[in-house]
């Protein structure tokens, strides 16, 4: 392995493989013309060659600064994941109102609890029922600039903790940490997906960016 | 430096224009170059120099407001710095 190749190896780490070719065209191209034009200038095969390395700097510190503009692997596994679900979902009309019946159904599930006089399951299914219905009416909802990205998002979030404080009334504070517990993945797909509007432009973002 | 320039020659434009003085690690200027396409600042394109495919960065419409505002935004101030170090 020749001192470029390892170079690059430690400077695409943890990057997708689109990224990673990227970042092997660019530098491979940098490299060569550093090292003709320290030939011209004199300078040995070996001598361009480390002058040519040597100019690049850390690999370790590129990596890290490619790691914040480019895709990583996570964020591109997220990506395709995320494409792979909106095409079934799509391809499915079925499936499509099945997740938009469920809050209702869960709404209508209140109705009937409460008449039965199961107060505290009505209160249960009723929180869950509004809380839930942006996540699942999301594919059916027309958000399809940053802006309405922006307002959806607020809303999502101020959905789920309202629905999780209401759900454990009083004793919310208490079960916070099944609380953070049952919002973590959800914080984290969110975090994710940030990081991935900041490395595209808005004109190649997929549907599930905006929610 | 309005022209479009592929990523060498930036840098070596750079390290010249400076005279030396932003002697900077080469690799990482392409993180740099992306981030600025990223924010729709520059842009890139596919061209060939020499017999040899080569990536060209261009500065946007955008890109141009925002370095006219910065440079303005430089040059006030370094004159006020100059200002208080003529001074000391």
């Amino acid at each position: 392995m020749t001192g470029l190749d390892s170079w690059l190896k430690q400077a695409t780490r943890h990057l997708s493989k689109d990224s990673a070719v990227q970042v092997r065209t660019e530098i491979e191209e940098h490299y060569e013309s550093a090292r003709e034009a320290a030939i011209s200038g004199g300078a040995t095969i070996d001598g361009a060659h480390r002058l040519a390395l040597t100019a690049l700097g850390n690999a370790k510190t590129a990596n890290c600064q490619y790691r914040h503009v480019l895709l990583t692997s996570a964020e591109a596994r997220m990506l395709r994941d995320g494409e792979w679900e909106a095409r079934v979902v799509c391809s499915r009309s079925w499936l499509k109102w099945l997740l938009v019946a469920a809050p209702v159904a869960a709404v209508l599930a209140a109705a009937v609890l409460f008449l039965t006089g199961a107060f505290a399951l009505a209160r249960v299914a009723l929180v869950g029922g509004i809380g839930l219905s942006p996540l699942f009416a999301a594919p059916l909802l027309p958000v399809y600039t940053p802006s309405r990205s922006r307002v959806y998002r607020r809303a999502k979030w101020v959905a789920l903790i309202g629905t999780l404080a209401l759900a454990f009334g009083p004793d919310a504070l208490k079960w916070s940490w099944l609380m953070i517990s049952c919002l973590w993945p959800i914080a984290w797909i969110e975090w994710t997906r940030a990081s991935i509007r900041r490395k595209l432009p808005v004109a190649k973002w997929p549907k599930q960016l905006y929610l | 430096m309005h022209e479009p320039s592929h990523g060498y020659r930036i840098a070596q434009t750079i390290k010249e224009r400076s005279q030396g003085v932003l002697d900077f690690k080469e690799g990482t200027l392409y993180p740099a170059l992306h981030k600025l396409e990223n924010e729709g600042l520059v842009e890139s394109y596919d061209g060939v120099e020499k017999g040899r495919p080569r990536r060209y960065y261009r500065i946007t419409k955008s890109g141009r407001g925002t370095l006219t505002r910065d440079r303005a935004e430089w040059r006030e101030l370094s004159r006020a710095v100059t200002m208080i170090l003529g001074r000391a």
